[in-house]
């Protein structure tokens, strides 16, 4: 079955077009698209929402759906077009040859089955291996992928693991019958940081191990550039650039790359001295891309009647570097290494008088043991341990944590939607912790606003952006008349840079950029003080996070509002906050300003995280950090330290202290504050993570 | 007069064609089944202009072919219901009769149609039910009932004689019977499907039960869905021991027999115990508590507007509320007789009460489930975050998007309670003996059933007809609620 003598590309594919059919037109998803791997090669394909990225991988394993059609061109696996395989053929290669890791990993499992079973199917079903055989190769495998305890894995079932766990069960089966192509769909975005820093670490190791070509699919340039030796970005369903890592992301020859770049947070990047560049305009839906390039009308360099002419743009090859092209008709005239031009500098805003102050607060829940028969054992959950901090008029806070740390229910208890168990949150010197919403009076309502996460759940879908925003601002009890709300929230509207013909638009009818707006303009309509944001740009696409971030940073500017950023994204919290507060089970454990933060002597949480998150630069040094296992649950914290079971520091600062003592907080300087038990030696020897070479950090 | 055969003279050519047609259809159908099985697999490939590649060969063909005589043999129908209208009385048999005497709700149908389909982008879900074929069949038997009810009920126009009339002779007598002279002066020479064992028109008793069905079965089913959703969200929304109860008493009222429990409500005892006045009194007032919480939760704020709106639509709905419950012979005479404005005959009032009782549980459970899941929407914890009430978050922020399933839900359940009333109809409950509706006409049909049918099968192919009708729209909105 195997063709061994084939030595070839792995996957050649030539002018590929896929369009769906609905009702209404064709949609063309992706138009002209070639890209060959080969053995042994990572190819990332990165892009935004919407641009075709998975829909190239769905053609490459023939699974379009009822509505999808391959238009044109071909796809070669090993000299074999897939074009015309029949079913049977395609079942065959589907699953042995090539694989695919899907993002949820939950739902690529059989949750009725075990683990050990349905990795022992794929061998049985592709080879007829025995039963006895495929055991022996699961546990291989399940060893392989660095799960404690594999014979314990695979008698389990898949819910019993936790998100990482059950993604690294996903690689496992994916490499079971050692396929040489393995296709990752944005295999980490469901997963927590440190988690994805290990699994990353993972994939690019059994690709070396097994020698699997891979084609990498995601939305993260950092992530593509530790994982993959070439890279292809996609624009509105064509490639609008290819090469290897170094050319492209050294090199860019196309201005939607540079754009793209120009819209991240790199380390370097300031909020006030260095402003990111938001690319203008909105992505085009399918049916309505412009004449000529896809990008032109969002392009700094477009040039009237070249780049809009009707005609198809090829990929033209850029001289001096070896596969390396580009879909740009300018790129020789342009001057890649012009300064960037640096947008309206501004003014840092001097914080002002201290305006939430919390103080020893606390929340735990009490969770029945059983939940079928009330009584019995409780159990109580510690979801905030003594969390102390304070903060300031116009001063961004940031709060730094994985799934589970407690930021959400910090959030909660703030808003009032829960009541803290014990210490005190000081509004304007008023205590309101424990004071549930219905009983605060409008005006600390209206102050204390939050903009949530997920921009497509954030409005009610069936209700006009204008009457939402109304709403609000009847609640808060501004404005006398209709009128004048209505024009109050006209105003909001231009405050958050949305026409004003959006007032009547239904949020379905708004990209996600746009929705999250609303919601800032809806947050801000009682002239909020303090303002929640819990990940408020993680779901967007980089393009708008930028734009978004800004627009969050010009109101702040504006109306002196408190923000308080939670966030897991190093990144960004670097370029847009002032302080920042890193949490772990619960506690605190390191809080000072951005500069003390991000710089050593770092909490080893800190630490770890700082080395986790991937950043798109290829002149940024990183140290390597990989955390062993997964976050404790909540419910049932370690002793001691809360980061002790994960700590690589825990033999300098004294096992025993670390797994019996919860440390104390110290003050490191003015302002910084660690909840750690090494030594101030230890602390004070400390390497930084992050090593910017001075060009880049100017 | 002669007596009217099924077909008339359209008969002679038409159905043999038709016969031909349907009988060369299915064999076309068979053979393509088992052809089929040996096949080769078709792979999705299209040429090179983006069209789609046909399966060739034989089977390709006869798949082709096939399609053609399903086309022919609607055309054929259709043909036969449209000539008729355009000929002669007497000519056009007893099935051309029919169709003619249903013209109004023809047109209404063509025409409601018609300007569907013209605007059917601009119309919402509506316009997209007009996309999926099983939708259209579905509402078109839906609206075929609704028109019929609306001009018989309105404007007297469909039927042919009085329903309740008995003309002497006509007594069990086949379709297409001639009426006697003298009998029924200038009225209709005919009785078209034939007399039931009173003597009474079949054919309009027929169209007239649809007016019976049409009223009861919408509006019992709109006050079981006040109901159901008035008790479902806060049991949804608040969680915890409120819903433990709410969820145990509606278990309970699920779990007893249908049937014993209509014929208890109807028992002269407990109706002297007022027992039904008592459940209606209770279960009408969900309306009531439901447009008020509606309004009042939302325009809390503006005292002024509140107060207006309020007004406005509480005070007919408790004006219609009392006319409703009290009555002179119930225990709950409250209300001045200037003000009563109907009286409703006990036996409805208690069809009424029996349907929306049994029915409100479950829709209980399915707006107490829909609750459990939008509740935990980003947007409610944004209302809640703003300081919403619970009643505001649970009427204008999760209500508003459990729609589409409540939607569906509703369709289906009109069809339920269409059956429901057949059923009481059937058992004789609570509809007077002479009622024309289909259970009841059934019922009398049925007593001599094994000697003549045709009295039985209308009511049964009518009922047949909108039920199915009412669950084909329900699973073509589904379908397209979750398109796009």
């Amino acid at each position: 079955m195997k063709d061994t003598t084939y030595d070839g590309p792995i996957l050649e594919i030539d002018k590929l077009s896929i369009s769906f059919f609905t009702r209404l037109r064709e949609i063309p998803a992706v138009m002209d698209f070639s890209a060959s791997i080969m053995p042994g090669e990572a190819l990332g394909i990165v892009g935004e929402s919407g641009c075709g990225k998975s829909t190239v991988a769905l053609g490459v394993m023939q699974d379009l759906g009822v509505n999808g059609r391959i238009v044109g061109g071909s796809i070669k696996f090993k000299g074999q077009d897939l074009n015309t395989m029949t079913t049977e053929e395609l079942r065959d290669i589907r699953g042995s040859q090539i694989a695919m890791i899907y993002q949820e990993p939950m739902a690529s499992l059989n949750p009725a089955m075990r683990i050990g079973k349905q990795l022992m199917e794929v061998p049985m079903i592709h080879e007829g291996v025995s039963e006895k055989e495929a055991y022996e190769r699961a546990l291989e495998v399940v060893t392989d992928v660095k799960l404690p305890d594999p014979k314990r894995m695979l008698n389990s079932f898949p819910h019993q693991l936790s998100g990482g766990q059950q993604q690294r069960i996903v690689i496992a089966m994916a490499l079971m019958s050692k396929p040489s192509l393995l296709i990752l769909d944005e295999p980490t975005t469901a997963l927590d940081v440190t988690v994805e820093a290990a699994v990353v670490e993972l994939v690019k190791d059994l690709g070396k191990k097994y020698g699997t070509s891979m084609l990498f699919i995601s939305h993260n340039l950092g992530l593509v550039l530790e994982t993959c030796d070439r890279i292809c970005v996609m624009y509105s369903g064509e490639a609008v650039e290819r090469g290897s890592i170094e050319d492209v992301f050294d090199e860019m020859q196309h201005p939607y790359t540079q754009a793209l770049f120009r819209s991240i947070p790199l380390p370097g990047a300031d909020k006030n001295a260095r402003p990111l560049v938001a690319i203008p305009g909105n992505f085009p839906l399918p049916h309505e891309r412009p004449q000529g390039c896809n990008f032109g009308p969002r392009c700094d360099y477009f040039e009237d009647g070249l780049c809009n002419e009707a005609k198809p743009i090829p990929m033209y090859p850029v001289t001096g570097n070896e596969r390396h092209e580009t879909r740009c008709l300018k790129f020789q005239e342009i001057d890649w290494n012009a300064p960037i031009d640096v947008g309206p500098q501004t003014e840092k805003p001097e914080p002002g008088r201290v305006v939430l102050k919390m103080d020893n607060l606390k929340k735990y829940y009490e969770v029945a043991a059983s939940a079928l028969f009330g009584g019995g054992n409780k159990k109580v959950v510690k979801a905030n341990e003594t969390l102390s901090f304070e903060a300031r008029e116009a001063e961004t806070l940031a709060i730094v944590g994985e799934s589970g740390c407690g930021k959400s229910t910090f959030a909660k208890v703030l808003m009032g939607l829960e009541t803290a168990t014990d210490g005190q949150i000081l509004l304007d010197n008023q205590n309101i912790e424990g004071t549930p919403i219905e009983a605060r009076d409008t005006k600390t309502v209206s102050d204390v606003q939050m903009v949530f996460q997920n921009p497509f759940d954030t409005l009610n879908p069936s209700m006009t952006v204008g009457r939402q925003i109304i709403r609000a601002l009847e609640i808060f009890k501004i404005g006398k008349t209709d009128e004048d709300r209505r024009q109050r929230m006209l105003e909001l509207l231009d405050l958050v840079k949305l026409p004003r013909a959006f007032a009547d638009r239904m949020p379905r009818q708004l990209s996600g950029g746009q929705k999250q707006r609303v919601g800032i303009a809806r947050a801000f309509a009682g002239d909020a003080r303090i303002v929640v944001a819990d990940e408020p740009v993680s779901a967007l696409d980089v393009s708008v996070q930028a734009a978004v971030t800004d627009l969050l940073m010009e109101i702040q500017r504006e109306q002196k509002t408190t923000l308080l950023f939670i966030s897991h994204d190093l990144s960004i919290v670097r370029y847009l906050s002032d302080r920042v507060m890193v949490m772990y089970l619960g506690h605190v454990v390191e809080l000072g300003t951005t500069e003390q933060v991000f710089a050593p002597p770092y909490h080893p949480y800190t630490e770890a995280l700082l080395s986790a998150v991937p950043i798109a630069d290829t002149s940024v040094k990183k140290k390597h950090i990989v955390l062993d296992g997964d976050i404790p649950s909540a419910m049932n914290p370690p002793s001691g330290c809360p980061f002790q079971t994960r700590c690589r520091w825990k033999d300098k600062a004294g096992k025993e202290k670390c797994e019996t003592e919860v440390p104390p907080v110290r003050v490191l300087a003015e302002g910084h504050q660690v909840k750690c038990h090494l030594p101030d030696a230890e602390l004070a020897n400390m390497e930084p993570v992050i090593e910017i070479p001075a060009t880049a950090a100017e | 007069m002669e007596e009217l055969t099924w077909t008339g003279s359209m008969g002679a050519i038409l159905v043999p064609l038709i016969t031909l047609t349907a009988a060369v259809f299915l064999t076309g159908v068979v053979v393509q089944l088992v052809m089929g099985a040996f096949a080769p697999e078709v792979k999705l490939q299209s040429n090179p202009d983006g069209t789609l590649q046909g399966r060739g060969g034989l089977l390709g063909r006869l798949e082709n072919y096939t399609g053609w005589l399903f086309m022919l043999l609607v055309a054929l129908i259709v043909a036969f219901i449209v000539i008729a209208w355009f000929m002669p009385y007497g000519d056009a048999g007893i099935l051309g009769e029919v169709s003619k005497r249903f013209l109004p709700t023809w047109i209404a149908l063509i025409i409601t149609f018609v300007l569907s389909i013209t605007f059917k982008r601009r119309l919402g879900l509506y316009g997209k039910l007009f996309d999926s074929t099983i939708g259209m069949i579905g509402f078109g038997l839906v609206m075929f009932w609704v028109f019929t009810s609306i001009f018989v009920g309105l404007f007297d126009m469909i039927g042919t004689h009085d329903p309740l009339q008995q003309i002497s002779g006509l007594k069990n007598k086949t379709p297409g019977v001639v009426v006697p002279e003298g009998q029924d002066e200038g009225f209709f020479p005919h009785y078209l499907l034939g007399g039931d064992n009173l003597a009474r028109d079949i054919f309009t008793r027929m169209v007239h039960g649809s007016v019976i069905v049409m009223v009861i079965a919408p509006l019992a089913t709109i006050f079981a869905f006040m109901v159901g959703i008035t008790l479902g969200l806060p049991a949804g929304y608040y969680g915890g021991r409120l819903d433990t109860v709410l969820s145990f008493l509606a278990n309970l009222i699920l779990a007893f027999p249908v049937i014993l429990l209509f014929y208890l409500l109807v028992t002269p005892e407990i109706v002297a115990t007022g027992l039904p006045n008592f459940l209606a009194a209770f279960l009408f007032v969900f309306p009531l508590v439901f447009f008020g919480v509606l309004i009042n939760s939302r325009y809390k704020n503006q005292a002024g507007k509140n107060g207006l709106l309020l007004a406005l639509v509480l005070a007919p709905l408790a004006v219609l509320y009392f006319s409703t419950i009290s009555d002179a012979g119930s225990p709950l005479y409250i209300w001045p007789e200037a003000l009563d404005l109907f009286d409703i005959p006990g036996g409805i009032l208690v069809v009424f009460v029996s349907v929306v009782f049994v029915n409100s549980p479950t829709v209980f459970r399915i707006v107490r489930g829909l609750a459990l899941d939008i509740k935990t929407r980003d947007y409610v914890a944004a209302a809640q975050t703003r300081g919403e009430g619970p009643w505001y978050i649970m009427l204008w922020e999760i209500l508003p998007n459990a729609r589409g399933p409540l939607i569906v839900d509703f369709c289906l359940r009109i069809g339920y309670t269409t059956i429901l009333l057949g059923t009481l109809g059937f058992f004789g409950l609570g509809l007077p003996p002479e009622s024309p509706d289909w259970g009841s006409t059934i019922n009398e049909g049925r007593k001599l059933l094994l000697i003549f049918a045709h009295p039985a099968l209308p009511p049964a192919i009518a009922l047949l007809s909108l039920v199915l009708g009412l669950n084909l729209l329900a699973d073509g909105l589904r379908e397209e609620s979750l398109k796009d």
